[in-house]
């Protein structure tokens, strides 16, 4: 007799239904990551393989700028969203229950309330009267505003990891005439470190595809990947752009791909 | 030498709240293998806990040579535990493990690296020196758990229950090792158990617990032969317990003819006598002794022994444990009628425990 515990699988249907949600999600990319590649100019006639339109975008100065603009934001906004978070998970997972803990989880998570667009309008007028006065236009608003929305996505796995971890092991460090401080940097840190990185990485790619709010804070002039990609295709829709959205689609898949195998290694 | 003095710790407040240990006294002698043992509850590992300083007892005091260690924290107590699961750090080696104390103490390099050597070679241990400790057997860990917490030298080493996760043959080899170690070292060990085979073969004084007290601080002999009342008797080995009454100094169970008991003068009423099963004396007959008649219910063999179970003729049930041998004798038959013989000198009257409170 065959296994006959419940499985989703065994539902009539359910692979078709699958089937068809894999295609519809992937096609527009796959597409698109194919005529990337395409020698011609014109979307749905195939002239050829070539790395044409990737030799352009690199040669573009405007989309140089903006690579480099989304690179610095995603890392220092995802530093600072890290830090933050870690520090936030160490206090909700280790500290004792304090008040207003739930509190906590209020600040942590108003990205995932807050709609997004009503966060970007909000920092826009906050941001630009900030900027008017002190007369600074750089990237440090960017990188503030990405750095809020940030938090809750390097917040998730840190904790997961922290609470994963057998306290035993820190009570153990303290026995063995270990001080908090020494048991943090000798047990805690390099047990939870994984945690922290996926928790990194993770905030690095929701920063780097970000549109909405940048697209409010940026600074006149001042362009992303994401607000140069829409920019340009108000303006001409060339395969330069399929190159450009490959490029983003190949560093996030990386990033997330590597985050993946680094959770996956059990505490 | 340990001095627990008045001990008491309560989790929680007002109606919810528990109370995991009562007033405790006892003192745990220097170089002693010193055993808390008891059913899961018991408060046995709380205090092992008040002793290590991971939790902080609500009243009493814990002299350690003469120096009240109730507020110390446990990283500059002289104590150090192996847990019960071992809790080995993951990224660290086998020789790094064993080091950690000594680290955290900044003691120099040099006397590191010779103390790690002698701690892996003290549990054979030095062959495997740079595994992870995740890459090894749940002996191995064992090992490994006890180098690290002799290597700091403490004062005390206190035992978790740290052999409940391995199977039975290696158990018992542990436990020998331990006893070993102990010797060698000269150490007193606190050692948490609820096996109540560990505890007596390995222990030079246990202390039974039960609802946060000490029923009793004795050699397992005394245990044994000698417990101080219902609970302890029930709990380390098998026990019959046997109705009476107590007059004139001498006990009469029921049906049969009053027998002169030690410490019955001093007792009058209904009293509780037991009589452990491998005393129990079946088939022939022996001087000094009462004798009963029942009727073999059922037999059970475990091996060394076959444990009998006898109906008495007043409905009391009476487990007599008779030894395997190749000449058993006549072979006992499901039920048939017996004569049972209890020697008076293995009759132990229960002291009365209302008088205790």
């Amino acid at each position: 007799m065959a296994d006959r515990r419940f499985s989703v699988r065994h539902l009539p249907g359910v692979s078709g239904i699958a089937l068809i949600t894999f295609v519809v999600l992937y096609t527009p990319v796959l597409i698109l990551v194919i005529y990337a590649f395409n020698a011609g100019p014109v979307i749905g006639r195939w002239e050829g393989f070539s790395l044409r339109w990737f030799t352009a975008a690199l040669e573009n100065a405007a989309f140089r700028n903006a690579a480099r603009n989304s690179l610095i934001v995603a890392s220092v906004a995802g530093l600072v969203a890290t830090l933050c978070a870690t520090l936030a998970a160490l206090a909700t997972t280790r500290g004792r229950r304090f008040r207003g803990e739930g509190g906590i989880y209020l600040v942590l998570n108003q990205p995932l309330l807050v709609p997004e667009i009503v966060l970007a309008v909000a920092l826009m007028i906050l941001l630009a009267q900030i900027k008017q006065a002190t007369g600074y236009h750089g990237l440090g608003w960017l990188i503030i505003a990405h750095s809020t929305f940030c938090i809750p996505f390097a917040y998730m796995p840190i904790r997961a990891r922290l609470e994963g971890m057998d306290l035993t092991l820190e009570t153990a460090a303290m026995d063995l005439y270990a001080s908090r401080f020494y048991t943090f940097r000798r047990v805690t840190l390099p047990l939870m470190a994984p945690g922290v990185l996926a928790g990194f990485m993770l905030a690095f790619v929701i920063s780097l595809d970000n549109v909405v709010v940048s697209t409010f804070v940026k600074s006149p002039g001042q362009e992303t990947l994401p607000t140069y990609l829409m920019g340009e295709l108000r303006r001409n829709l060339s395969s330069e752009i399929y190159a450009i959205s490959a490029l983003l689609l190949f560093a996030s898949v990386a990033v997330v791909a590597a985050s993946w195998l680094i959770t996956r290694r059990k505490p | 030498m340990l001095e627990v003095q008045s001990l008491s710790k309560t989790f929680g407040i007002g109606a919810s709240a528990y109370h995991a240990l009562r007033a405790v006294d006892v003192t745990i002698a220097e170089g002693e293998f010193f055993t808390l043992l008891g059913p899961s509850g018991c408060g046995k590992t709380t205090l092992l806990r008040l002793i290590a300083g991971f939790e902080q007892p609500t009243a009493g005091r814990l002299v350690l040579d003469e120096r009240d260690i109730a507020a110390i924290p446990p990283n500059r107590r002289p104590v150090n535990t192996v847990f019960q699961n071992y809790a080995l750090f993951p990224h660290l080696s086998v020789a790094q493990n064993v080091g950690f104390g000594l680290e955290a103490q900044r003691r120099p390099a040099t006397e590191v690296k010779a103390r790690v050597a002698e701690m892996l070679d003290l549990v054979q241990m030095g062959h495997l020196r740079d595994r992870r400790s995740s890459e090894l057997s749940g002996g191995q860990q064992q090992r490994v758990a006890l180098a690290r917490a002799l290597a700091p030298k403490p004062r005390i080493l206190l035992l978790d229950e740290p052999l409940s996760a391995l199977d039975l043959k290696l158990r018992k080899d542990m436990q020998t090792e331990l006893k070993r170690l102990q010797q060698e070292t000269g150490l007193t060990f606190i050692f948490v158990t609820h096996d109540q085979d560990e505890a007596l073969t390995m222990s030079d004084r246990i202390a039974v617990m039960e609802g946060g007290r000490l029923q009793q601080v004795a050699t397992p002999r005394t245990l044994y032969d000698d417990p101080a009342n219902r609970f302890v008797a029930g709990f380390i080995g098998d026990t019959n317990f046997l109705q009476g009454e107590a007059r004139g100094g001498s006990v009469t169970l029921a049906g049969l003819p009053p027998a002169p008991l030690a410490g019955a003068n001093a007792r009058s009423g209904p009293v509780t006598v037991l009589v452990r099963p491998e005393h129990v004396v079946i088939g022939h007959s022996v001087p000094q002794a009462l004798q009963v008649e029942g009727r073999v219910e059922r037999l059970v063999f475990s091996g060394t022994d076959t444990h009998v179970h006898l109906r008495l003729g007043q409905g009391e049930t009476l487990v007599a444990r008779t030894q395997n041998s190749l000449h058993s004798g006549t072979a006992l038959e499901q039920g048939a009628a017996v004569n049972a013989f209890l020697p008076l000198e293995a009759l132990r009257l229960l002291p009365d425990e209302a008088a205790h409170g």
